[in-house]
């Protein structure tokens, strides 16, 4: 039999922990290009925006770094496309949300926090897993699709 | 640019773990693998197999099973691939343990309410709707019944890059699919629970090992700012978004599990406690006012020594 423990809402103390909210460098551009078109060398077509992947002399693709900026988000991703217009792949580059910095802590939550093996959650210290609401991705496809209508037809 | 944490390492994955992200099931899937020889290899796989289950179960997309099915199995049978088939089994036993809060036929009740695209035919989720047939071809036992795995599909598309990543060797890594999440590997990973009434601040802090953990809450999108909507979780009866709880998170040996637990936590909410002890799973709430409530094992659970 389940047994429930209930706790009546306390005041919503904040509890500061030094941490950026929720900041990860998942790939540089350069890794990133590596990634989807390997082997390949990379021509600039548009100055840090956008590269045409080559090898010996083949079009292997285009490779197109974007930018989703918000008051609260931003989000660098790569498109990669192949010569018929098809998405290759989408990979985040760098994700950086200002929110969930702060622990809302009663008591009993507090004590949780920090309580696990090497959880210092120092600035550049630790990685942040971070569960709740789901984010939408809905603005990056957003982006895709408007790069697709500008490069998806380069190729061919 | 600024590299906050790019060459740190992360608490449990010693060394320089491989981290990557892409925007797949509507949300961003990130994997993450501890240093090892083709760990590229191994995180490109996991991602085609989240891709793979995003193929077959988007209802979104008009070439994946769900549509399929949405399509043309309330005139006939249809044959589905494997693993369609063994999600549509689950949410089938769900539903009947859940006595029906878990329900994949609310899909036109989240059309009418704008949650999914398209019009639908009627309204009303039904219980057993779906029939499941021999050599994987199913029949909805009605007309106008339409299905949406939006509940159950991202946690199962966790559990299968988790799988491709012990294929590959990894020996400890993380898969997290916009918050229904596996972490596996000698040493427990820390996760941050989001407080579901005000996304700016952190609810609390457990620990996963050879474990997965899931959080449903309204949904909220930070380029636009901090304000929660309504979730995306119907109570069939009512036909209505669960207003009483704000969010739920839970534990379970399996992510498809938690993440269709989570429903049902968040419409039958202490009532949840067989269920829950049925797949050995715990849980947290997140009423409206505030108030917490968590299964007596909710911060014990984290260490599941088995494999």
């Amino acid at each position: 039999m389940t047994r429930w423990i209930r706790w009546s809402a306390p005041a919503a103390l904040a509890i500061s922990i030094s941490a950026p909210a929720h900041a990860v460098q998942y790939l540089s551009i350069a890794q990133a290009q590596r990634q989807a078109f390997p082997g390949a060398t990379f021509a600039e077509v548009q100055g840090g925006r956008v590269w045409k992947a080559e090898s010996g002399g083949r079009l292997l693709g285009y490779f197109v770094f974007d930018r989703v900026i918000g008051k609260h988000l931003y989000i660098d991703y790569a498109v990669s496309v192949d010569p018929s217009g098809r998405v290759r792949r989408v990979d985040i580059l760098e994700y950086r949300e200002s929110y969930g910095g702060e622990v809302r802590s009663p008591s009993w939550l507090a004590q949780f926090v920090g309580k696990t093996a090497g959880s210092a959650l120092a600035v550049g210290q630790d990685i942040r897993n971070i569960s709740g609401a789901t984010l939408s991705s809905e603005h990056i496809a957003q982006g895709v699709k408007r790069i697709l209508l500008a490069y998806g037809g380069r190729g061919r | 640019m600024a590299a906050v944490g790019a060459s740190a390492p992360a608490s449990v994955l010693r060394g320089a773990p491989v981290r990557r992200a892409r925007p797949l099931l509507g949300t961003f899937a990130e994997v993450a693998v501890a240093p090892c020889v083709r760990a590229d290899a191994a995180v490109d796989a996991a991602f085609d197999a989240v891709e793979r289950v995003h193929a077959l179960m988007s209802f979104h997309d008009p070439q994946s099973d769900v549509s399929r099915l949405n399509r043309d199995a309330g005139a006939g049978a249809v044959a589905v691939d494997a693993l369609t088939f063994d999600v549509l089994a689950a949410a089938a036993e769900l539903n009947r343990r859940s006595n029906g809060s878990f329900n994949i036929t609310v899909a036109p009740v989240l059309q009418s309410l704008g949650l999914l695209p398209g019009s639908p035919e009627k309204a009303q989720p039904l219980q057993d709707a779906v029939e499941l047939l021999p050599d994987r071809r199913v029949r909805f036992r009605r007309p106008g019944v339409r299905i949406d795995l939006g509940g159950i599909a991202k946690g199962f598309a966790v559990d299968r890059a988790v799988g491709v990543l012990r294929e590959h060797g990894v020996a400890a890594g993380l898969v997290n699919a916009g918050g229904d999440l596996y972490g596996f590997g000698p040493h427990a990973h820390a996760i941050d629970i989001r407080d579901p009434g005000d996304p700016a601040l952190l609810l609390t802090r457990v620990e996963v090992r050879n474990q997965a953990l899931a959080s449903t809450a309204g949904r909220f999108d930070p380029l636009r700012g901090r304000e929660v909507e309504d979730c995306a979780v119907i109570d069939p009866r009512s036909c209505e978004p669960v207003r009483v709880v704000l969010g739920a998170s839970v534990r379970a040996p399996s992510c498809m599990i938690a993440d269709a637990l989570t429903k049902v936590v968040m419409i039958a909410r202490e009532d949840a406690g067989p269920i829950l002890d049925h797949y050995g799973a715990s849980a947290l709430i997140v009423a409206r006012g505030g108030e917490l409530c968590a299964t007596a094992d909710w911060q014990d659970a984290g260490s599941n020594l088995a494999h």
